[in-house]
């Protein structure tokens, strides 16, 4: 199994990017989520328009612009790094929209009676709005990370050596029949890949529902 | 020990608030013409009114949910102009005196109802864990739901969420209790519970301010009835002579209407 195991040899950087991204995804999502929804109009038409711009323009042109568009200095990105960069800054417009969503269909009430209570802004956000809101959107934040894990496969056109880049490679060196063994096994590894997300993600739901309702 | 006791400590003095030339609008809309009330210590006051009459703005306006456009608000020696920036000092003093239970709960949904006892006493006076504990199970014990403390809301009937509601308010020592319509999200029956640990509150002694369609109420447990009509109060006074000789056309017509139903 000479496909399998090349395709195998791109699995972490593949694993690697696409946590990566997320990560990046998640910090900075809470911010651009209450710049989104913030009352200073300012800071609420910057927010939307970043998110605007970086989900206007395909992850491919992003990855080739941060490749081959940046020189600051001597400082040039390499493929991994305009790889995770490139990923990170598209899952942190994506995220903070879902969490904005989450966020204002936390009822009303829960703010006000947070104020009422005397309970700082801090307090608020992280003790009773953000928590609410989580639960609303971390089925739609599931779907989004196995949607990552896909769309990383992009970042093989900028050489980095993932799952998809090293299935090409092979192909490329075995011109038979062969050369199509590795397109289908890294699908059914972005298939294997996907399955614990999603059940993990059901799981969490659940319980959480169950923690509220039983 | 009784309710405001524990709500108290038996320390904190009773507190009045007064309330002078309040005035609100949305726009062109006048929700709140020059409204002025005084509440003396240690009294329960009515709100009632035909919807619309700006009752429950009102009522926001006094700990500031809403903002007032214009008036002053003193209490607790603090004297606050919400037409002018309001210091965080002054409104964090407001709220810590004034305490309010809304007609939706407004529980928070993802903890149990002693923790959304305890939680506010952790990070408003920051009272340890145990101390908080201790607290919240006292006083839910006083509103008959001690067996519901590790349960969330969801799992609670809305009389006794209501009633955990009240209790967390009751957590942080309030002076003074607003209760904005405390029964109308409830069927009858499950309202008469809230009703009773409200009637223990005024027996003890707590300052409070109740919008209410619950004229019963308002006639045996208010000391003052005030009615608002048209963003306005057209009228005041003891609730009994209110109620059996209003001196306001638009009085005698809005009890007309809920008495003699």
């Amino acid at each position: 199994m000479d496909a399998l195991s090349a395709v195998l040899q791109g699995l972490p950087m593949t694993l690697g990017l696409t946590l990566s991204a997320f990560a990046i995804g998640i910090v900075g999502a809470v911010p651009l989520a209450l710049g989104l929804s913030s009352s200073n109009l300012p800071v609420r038409l910057a927010s939307r328009l970043f998110v605007d711009l970086v989900r206007g323009v395909p992850i491919i042109v992003w990855l080739f612009l941060l490749k081959f568009g940046i020189q600051i200095g001597t400082f040039k990105f390499n493929p991994v790094g305009a790889a995770i960069v490139g990923l990170g800054i598209v899952s942190v417009a994506y995220l903070a929209e879902i969490l904005r969503g989450g966020l204002q269909s936390v009822p009303r009430g829960q703010g006000e009676a947070s104020h009422a209570l005397g309970l700082a802004p801090a307090d608020t956000f992280y003790g009773v709005l953000a928590p609410q809101a989580f639960r609303i959107v971390s089925p739609s934040i599931a779907t989004y990370l196995t949607g990552l894990l896909k769309d990383s496969s992009i970042a093989s056109t900028i050489i980095v050596t993932e799952m998809v880049f090293q299935s090409q490679a092979f192909a490329r060196q075995h011109p038979t029949v062969e050369g199509i063994l590795p397109y289908i096994i890294v699908g059914v590894l972005y298939i294997v890949l996907s399955l614990p997300v999603a059940y993990l993600s059901r799981r969490l739901d659940s319980r959480m529902r169950k923690a509220i309702y039983a | 020990m009784t309710l405001s006791e524990i709500a108290n400590g038996k320390l904190a003095p009773r507190t009045g608030i007064k309330l002078d030339n309040i005035s609100k609008r949305y726009g062109d809309h006048i929700v709140l013409d020059d409204v002025s009330l005084h509440v003396e210590p240690g009294t329960v006051t009515a709100l009632i009114g035909p919807s619309g009459a700006g009752k429950s703005t009102f009522l926001r306006c006094i700990n500031l949910l809403e903002r007032p456009d214009s008036g002053t608000i003193q209490v607790a020696e603090h004297t606050i102009q919400p037409g002018k920036d309001v210091n965080a000092r002054d409104l964090a003093a407001l709220r810590r005196t004034v305490g309010m239970v809304f007609q939706s709960f407004n529980l928070f949904p993802h903890m149990s109802a002693l923790k959304n006892i305890s939680f506010p006493q952790q990070k408003v006076l920051g009272r340890s864990r145990e101390e908080a504990d201790e607290r919240s199970m006292q006083l839910l014990e006083r509103v008959g739901l001690k067996e519901k403390a590790g349960q969330h809301p969801g799992r609670c009937s809305g009389g006794q969420q209501q009633r955990i509601a009240i209790a967390r308010a009751l957590a942080l020592d309030p002076g003074i209790m607003l209760f904005d319509e405390p029964t109308s999200a409830l069927d009858p029956e499950v309202g008469l519970e809230v009703l009773a640990v409200m009637r223990e509150l005024a027996a003890d002694g707590m300052t409070m301010i109740v919008v209410t369609h619950e004229m019963q109420f308002a006639r045996d447990v208010s000391d003052t009835l005030v009615v608002m009509a048209d963003c306005k109060i057209i009228e005041q006074g003891d609730p009994r002579a209110v109620m059996s000789d209003p001196q306001e056309a638009r009085t005698r017509r809005f009890l007309r209407a809920v008495l003699e139903r």
